[in-house]
């Protein structure tokens, strides 16, 4: 018998990922606006903006600081944006996680009220700044928050798109918008999940897409559709020319986001069976996890240790 | 070059023209001078003075518009003094013979020329410049000495300005029209606690109004407006076909904006987004600098047109006639050119500040920072309080200065002293429009009330402002529904399945019981005579055998006369 030792759970921490986040952190805590603001400045995406407004946004207690700056510097736009950022944290937190029908009235109140105050903001900040990327994804969490509309969803991203044609933080946005649930279609969203992975370039994470697209049907799939789904050929392939296309690409690079990017390809290779393919990822994320996908799962700790320990006995 | 001179004491502006002599009339009065029952009676004046006119050769008209009332034409020089010599002569003389028929015409006009803009209404109320949006009720109970006094205080030679382009001004013409005073544009009525505010339209399209300051930046503004809504919404994102604004004088210093933009269904909530992300980059000064200079090179481009001054008169006139500054073609070239980015900006912010927003229906712009336009009164009338006869959640209120009908969360008041008009129906039914254009929809078969409380109403409101209606179609007239669903015998489908369940258990009850009657009876014989009892206890069995068997024969009979 041979004997595999317990490994350790891995860190959910993104400044074990990216120990800037550390330092964002602090500023925020600290009320250090100065530092915070030359930070940003140096940022050269809107995925790495937007990557690092959403560590600001998670700070209890930031939206004093971002408030009293906002006052005493009205022109200033990363403060609105902040706001904005903070706004989608407070109002998704307002709304649970639960599906629609088990959130309250009050609770939509809630979260409505928080993102219509954010969504202000944003649009002051896209209004000066047209090519504000970071503040265009957020616009489009909250045209979904705010129930605006399929069109109108899609039309924030292609004024982003005009700008930015591969931000990924943004894609996986209009992505959610797009399935289903949010009142799009399948069709709808397998095709931009595809038509951003073929445009995007090579070793960018943007094939990520693919992974979340097919974990969102697997989801909504009942029964015998559901326990076949991840093992159809067509799905496998397509799940790894999407990986060797982006995080196994020679000129990947660990851009914000990467490890979100190998946890949703461990994880869906993984739930395929093919825990070979899914060792690689594990690897290369060397004791790193995102929550998502796992937490779709069940408890997201437990659920990566429990298919990387399969996926390293195996491959 | 543009000459001032008079025509019988008329101020008249003369503006040399080749080709046929054009010619207008115009008098401050319009739309937003009427009240709510009188609604109209400009529009029939016009039409009863031009009934006379009796020229059909050559090209003339009338327009009632909200603060102005044109009689103008093309034609010859004896064209344009016959023309506008019926027109004075039968402003002087209406036409009375003429009214039910001019009435009728009015209805038919209103009917094809579609449907009017709602922005008035919700920005100023059923009242003075809200009056374009609604019907012309008023027609119906206009009677002849009302128009007279309309044109005695309106229709005058103070009140008036002519303007001419052709030659010279036509030997003969004569303007034979009534001494008065000049009439000051009405002051603006607001409906609207707070801007920008914004209200749910019934169609796709998005329509915009804001009023700002009169000025040359403000048509510039106007102009760039179009540029971006026609480039976002049409040519980049093609959620639109048409994207159109204007920016017209309100004649008191303001000029009102408003725009418009067409959408597919399913594209309305990014045409609002587009709309709304325009509105914004504007006011926020991210204005680009080619595109004010695009349209400014439009305008001035308009300008060298070779007859301008002639063109330009009818607004000349206007102004004249509204107090208000008149530029010269050159001094407006000069102020075009002059217009910098930074008024347009300035521009932009005081529009943004008073904007009014009609979003495509199920649509809202509360997310984008506009204010929800009231739909609800903000207080309850106090007096006696009636219930719905069918709704439990709504209640009447009808008191000595108002009456209410009040929701859970919100209510329609209506003040009799700011009752703009009532309608009302000989059934009894009644229809209250505020001044601020809140509505109260009476259907007396509707409330657990007294007939007379609509008397009360009546009296409250007092007999000018009522606008009587003609008599309904009775099945029209909404009563509460009718209890018994037996006097409507039910279709087929669960109404009949409850029949036959009901034929089916009864009928064994029936049989039941005979079959049992029936046993006692060949018992009683076969054991040779009972007692009274026994045949006491059978004759009572027998009876509740009919008691059972009767509904049963009765529905069978009602379903065998159906078929």
């Amino acid at each position: 018998m041979t004997i595999i030792p317990a490994a350790a759970a891995p860190s959910f921490d993104r400044a074990a990922a990216f120990p800037e986040v550390q330092s964002v952190r602090t500023w925020c805590r600290q009320g250090d606006w100065d530092s915070l603001a030359r930070h940003f400045a140096q940022l050269q995406t809107p995925d790495a903006v937007y990557f690092t407004a959403d560590v600001v946004a998670e700070v209890p207690g930031v939206m004093n600081l971002l408030g009293q700056v906002a006052e005493a510097r009205p022109s200033a736009i990363l403060p609105k944006l902040l706001i904005g950022a903070r706004a989608i944290d407070m109002a998704w937190e307002a709304r649970t996680g639960a599906q629609a029908q088990h959130v309250s009235r009050e609770q939509f109140a809630e979260m409505h009220e928080f993102l219509r105050f954010g969504e202000e903001r944003l649009l002051e900040v896209t209004a000066r700044e047209p090519d504000n990327g970071a503040a265009w994804a957020m616009r489009i969490t909250n045209a979904r928050g705010l129930e605006l509309g399929q069109a109108e969803a899609r039309r924030r991203y292609d004024r982003l798109a005009k700008h930015h044609p591969h931000m990924f933080f943004a894609q996986t946005q209009l992505l959610q918008q797009l399935c289903p649930k949010w009142g799009g279609s399948w069709e709808a969203a397998f095709g931009f999940a595809r038509q951003c992975t073929a445009a995007a370039p090579e070793g960018s994470i943007n094939a990520k897409l693919i992974t979340e697209v097919h974990l969102e049907y697997w989801l909504a799939s009942r029964g015998a559709e559901r326990a076949a789904y991840l093992h159809r050929p067509e799905v496998l392939q397509e799940l790894a020319d999407a990986a060797r296309r982006s995080v196994l690409h020679p000129s990947f690079r660990p851009v914000y986001g990467w490890v979100g990017a190998h946890s949703g390809f461990a994880c869906l290779f993984s739930l395929a069976g093919e825990h070979g393919r899914a060792a690689a990822h594990f690897r290369a994320l060397g004791g790193l996890a995102s929550t998502s996908p796992w937490s779709y799962l069940g408890d997201a700790a437990q659920e990566f240790v429990k298919h990387r320990d399969l996926a390293l006995k195996v491959g | 070059m543009v000459e001032m001179i008079e025509v019988d004491g008329v101020p008249t502006l003369f503006a040399p023209s080749t080709g046929r002599t054009a010619a207008g009339l115009i008098f401050r009065v319009g739309q937003a001078d009427e009240t709510l029952p009188l609604h109209g009676i400009t529009h029939l004046v016009e039409h009863l003075a031009l009934h006379d006119s009796g020229l059909s050769d050559y090209h003339y008209n009338g327009e009632t518009a909200s603060v102005y009332t044109h009689f103008h034409l093309r034609g010859s020089e004896s064209d344009v003094v016959g023309y506008l010599g019926k027109v004075c002569d039968g402003l002087a003389d209406l036409p009375m013979h003429r009214l039910e028929t001019e009435k009728e015409i009015l209805r038919t006009e209103s009917r094809t020329r579609g449907g009017t803009s709602a922005l008035p209404l919700w920005r100023y109320g059923a009242q003075g410049y809200g009056l374009p949006s609604y019907p012309e009720w008023g027609l119906a109970r206009l009677r002849p000495e009302d128009l007279r006094w309309w044109v005695e205080n309106y229709f005058t030679r103070e009140n008036a300005v002519l303007w001419i382009a052709g030659d010279r001004v036509p030997d003969g013409l004569r303007l034979r029209l009534r001494p008065g005073v000049r009439r000051p544009v009405p002051k603006p009525t607001s409906a609207l606690p707070q801007t920008p505010a914004w209200y749910t339209g019934d169609d796709t399209s998005v329509v915009f109004s804001a009023v700002v300051r009169r000025s040359t930046a403000a048509s510039v503004y106007s102009g760039v407006l179009e540029r971006e809504l026609f480039r976002d919404l049409r040519q980049e994102g093609g959620y639109s076909y048409a994207a159109s604004t204007s920016c017209d004088p309100r004649g008191d210093g303001y000029a009102t904006v408003s725009a418009y933009a067409d959408a597919l269904p399913e594209k309305q909530d990014a045409v609002l987004g587009g709309f709304v992300d325009v509105l914004a980059r504007l006011r926020h000064g991210t204005i680009d600098p080619a595109g004010v200079t695009a349209v400014q090179n439009k305008s001035l481009e308009n300008l060298n047109h070779p007859e301008i001054e002639a063109a330009r008169l009818p607004g000349h006139a206007l102004n004249l006639l509204t107090g208000q500054r008149n530029l010269t073609v050159d001094e407006l070239r000069a102020e075009l050119s002059a217009v910098t980015v930074a008024q347009v900006h300035a521009v932009a912010v005081e529009a943004y500040d008073t904007a009014l927003l009609q979003t495509p229906c199920r649509t809202t712009a509360d997310w984008a920072g506009f204010a929800a336009a009231p739909t609800s009164s903000e207080c309850e009338a106090d007096g006696r309080r009636y219930a719905h006869r069918e709704d439990g959640e709504v209640a009447l209120v009808i008191g000595p200065d108002a009456a209410s009908i009040v929701r859970e969360h919100s209510c329609s008041t209506v003040h009799y002293a700011d009752c703009a008009a009532m309608m009302s129906w000989p059934d009894g039914a009644r229809r209250l429009i505020g001044n601020d254009g809140i509505v109260l929809h009476l259907e007396p078969a509707m409330w657990a009330m007294p007939y007379q409380e609509i008397g009360a109403l009546d009296a409250g409101v007092g007999p000018a402002r009522h606008l009587p209606q003609p008599a309904r179609d009775p099945a029209s007239i909404p009563r509460p529904a009718a209890a018994p669903p037996a006097a409507a015998p039910p279709a087929d489908g669960a109404g009949n399945v409850g029949e036959i369940i009901a034929i089916v258990l009864l009928g064994l009850v029936a049989a039941g019981l005979g079959l049992l009657t029936l046993l006692g009876v060949v018992v009683g014989i076969a054991s040779g005579g009972a007692e009274a009892l026994d045949w006491a206890f059978l004759g009572c069995m027998a009876v509740f055998t009919a008691m059972f068997a009767t509904p049963v024969v009765m529905l069978l009979r009602r379903r065998r006369r159906r078929r």
